[in-house]
């Protein structure tokens, strides 16, 4: 016999915990990871416009633009890079990386600015975009374009490999409550079918002989207790070995 | 002759990024390796571990690349790829001299061999080739190198190395970076520079009343370099570029320019500069001609002109249509000239020898044109680098190579311009030719107002 309606609810308790952990686990991962790596990426792609800023200022000093130019372009190798260009003092364009032109909204732009801003270029997407000054912006200014399509991916990728985890986490949890639920509902169910045995039939000696009653535990002391009943045909003493209380 | 692909090859001549986080670190350490900016720390790393006497350096440097028997020259340059034709038709022009040589006794009794590698005129398999041909094969010095991106990253490893008394000599650039410091001490040129050549395009144009120049480049230092050649000549003039349009390097004729043709009769040029290769600055001219864009367009001659002039008239009813405003710039007379004794030589000694490229390094079908202004350069290159190599003596070491090279004065090659070097003068040929097509063929631009005017 089964003992199903006694445990319902507590399964039922156990998948609603685990899917409030989960779910609230979920929702931090990904405010967590979103978090830290968008502004991990941003963080990079500062440092990248500074190295830069940096290199160019001697390069600059001698005009030596094609030398400037090989140095964006290695830059550009870096992940979610997608556009560099390097602005004089005076706004002038003296190195970049677009093809087949420079969009219009970057050449409208302010170009002293080094704040982050978000970018969307008709036909190449939507970017973030930091800059750095060269010389303290005396000699110009650096600005990196990181592509947010690639920072998304990253970031939508590093949030399913951890919901994935926790899922499969969750799956596990919920089926190993299940198999200790059982665990515990299988010598229930035998001691419902003693009981049952015992009403219908109490006065037979096989009934005197089952596994049941050897076990050290509260179902054991249920049985026997059942049996001592019973036979005493009423509760006016407890059989020998079973205590009032469980341990 | 020594050939091999290059360590960094691909069969396609495909060399796009495959980006990890591994292979962006590793970049990033290649980058930190040579990028220009680096080479201050690269010298101070040198400073200390060279700590030696300059005997030990020189001592070092002796006999590298030099036996008995053979003199060996490292290449690296465009043997695949949309630009392979550069590649080969200066390696051809270099050969049909140095084969030559070595059918007349060589040079002191030593063969000159070229060691080849291919980069597919990309700047990461041409330094891996370098430092191949550096450390592993020993040559005795760089030659022939194609292409500004990748010789602009050659460079720092130049410097680097420089107790080794490496030399480039006579790279198929014109760019600017190895003709000034930090890197200008171990390069040698023999062409005219961009700057020269934009300079003698704009001077001209504007003389005849074309005043707004427009700049189709390809987005690298090569491009750049044009780019700042033509802005500078043009600031002489009190004029600014009138717009710009680029390409990614590697673009293909069969490719569209049509984007970029837009983006420049948006500002109604007068002329449009072009800094590219055949393939991609055909195309433009292609798409410009297709699309209404009716104004001069001028070549640099790096283009390779006979790759260009083929791209645009094979298989065309009406060829002229696409060449007729073309305008090449050219760094060499013009191998039709026969009153020209290096002329002369260079015709005979192609008809002669007629080299080509090794077959290991073919990998796309590429026919050689009998003469052409890459071929020609590649001959006076090696007919130049032969002269050097000759005034090393019987006993060549690299140490003394620089002193070869600057006791070159009043040379005369074989043509009207003599060659000079010195500490301060490390760039031979000075002088810049204009050529137009005429009946398929490009032939010397001598009247730009009858022309374009």
């Amino acid at each position: 016999m089964r003992i199903r309606r006694l445990f319902k609810w507590t399964r039922f308790g156990i998948f609603a915990v685990f899917g409030l952990i989960v779910l609230a686990t979920s929702i931090l991962c990904i405010y967590t990871v979103d978090t830290e790596l968008s502004a991990e990426y941003e963080v990079n792609t500062q440092n990248i416009a500074k190295t830069i800023a940096d290199s160019s200022a001697g390069i600059l000093l001698n005009q030596n633009l094609a030398t400037l130019q090989s140095l964006v372009d290695q830059f550009l190798e870096v992940q979610g890079i997608r556009y560099i260009y390097i602005t004089s003092e005076t706004g002038e364009f003296l190195a970049h990386t677009f093809v087949p032109g420079i969009p219009e909204e970057i050449l409208e732009s302010e170009h002293s600015n080094t704040a982050p801003v978000e970018r969307s270029l008709p036909g190449m997407g939507d970017f973030i975009e930091v800059g750095s000054p060269i010389l303290a912006g005396v000699a110009g200014t650096v600005h990196v374009g990181m592509d947010l399509d690639v920072v998304a991916l990253k970031i939508q990728r590093a949030i399913g490999q951890q919901v994935y985890l926790i899922s499969v986490m969750l799956v596990l949890g919920v089926l190993a409550s299940i198999w200790f639920v059982n665990l515990a509902a299988k010598p229930l169910g035998e001691l419902l079918a003693y009981a049952v045995e015992l009403a219908r039939d109490g006065e037979n000696d096989e009934l005197g002989e089952r596994d049941l009653l050897a076990r050290d535990d509260e179902v054991g002391h249920l049985a026997r207790l059942f049996l001592h009943v019973s036979r005493q045909g009423g509760g006016r003493g407890l059989p020998a070995g079973t205590s009032g209380t469980t341990e | 002759m020594q050939c091999s692909l290059g360590p960094g090859a691909s069969p396609n001549g495909n060399w796009g990024p495959l980006v990890t986080r591994k292979s962006v670190m590793r970049s990033g350490l290649a980058a930190l390796l040579v990028a220009p900016f680096t080479a201050s720390s690269l010298v101070a790393g040198r400073g200390q571990e060279s700590g030696g006497s300059e005997a030990e350096s020189s001592a070092r440097a002796e006999g590298r690349g030099a036996t008995d028997d053979e003199i060996v020259l490292g290449v690296s340059a465009a043997f695949s790829g949309p630009s392979r034709g550069l590649g080969a038709e200066l390696y051809r022009g270099a050969m049909a001299y140095f084969n030559h040589v070595n059918e007349n006794g060589g040079i002191e009794g030593r063969k000159v061999s070229l060691r080849l590698y291919d980069d597919g005129y990309q700047p990461d398999p041409c330094v891996q080739n370098t430092m191949r041909l550096m450390l592993e094969d020993e040559v005795f010095l760089l030659f022939g190198y194609v292409g500004t991106p990748t010789v602009t990253r050659v460079l720092p490893i130049l410097k680097k190395f420089q107790d080794e008394s490496i030399f480039l000599f006579f790279p198929f650039t014109g760019a600017q970076p190895q003709r000034e410091p930090p890197y200008g001490e171990f390069a040698f040129n023999l062409r005219a520079s961009y700057n020269q050549e934009t300079a003698g395009l704009v001077d001209n144009l504007v003389r005849i009343g074309r005043r707004r120049i427009a700049v189709f480049y390809q987005i690298d230092a090569y491009g750049r370099s044009g780019w700042a050649g033509v802005r500078a000549a043009l600031d002489k003039h009190g004029e600014r570029l009138a717009g710009e349009a680029t390409y990614s390097r590697g673009e293909k004729f069969t490719g569209s320019m049509r984007k970029q043709v837009e983006i420049l009769q948006g500002v109604s040029p007068d002329a449009v500069i072009c800094i590219g290769a055949y393939a991609a600055c055909a195309a433009f001219a292609r798409d410009a001609v297709d699309l209404g864009l009716d104004v001069p367009i001028a070549n640099l001659s790096f283009v390779g002109s006979e790759n260009l002039l083929k791209l645009l008239t094979e298989g065309q009813d009406d060829a002229e249509r696409y060449t007729r405003q073309l305008i090449n710039s050219q760094v060499v007379p013009s191998y039709e000239d026969t009153s020209i004794p290096a002329v002369q030589e260079y015709r005979e000694l192609m008809a002669r020898h007629d080299p080509q490229v090794p077959a290991d390094l073919v990998q796309e079908e590429y026919a050689p044109f009998p003469h052409s202004f890459g071929s020609l350069e590649g001959f006076l290159n090696a007919k130049l680098m032969g002269e050097i190599l000759r005034r090393l003596g019987p006993n060549p070491d690299r140490a003394g190579l620089e002193e070869a090279v600057f006791s070159i004065e009043d040379f005369d090659l074989g043509i009207s311009e003599r060659v000079s070097f010195g500490p301060d003068r490390r760039q031979g040929l000075q002088s810049v030719y204009h050529t137009v097509v005429e009946d398929g063929r490009f032939v010397p631009l001598d009247d730009w107002g009858a022309r374009f005017g």
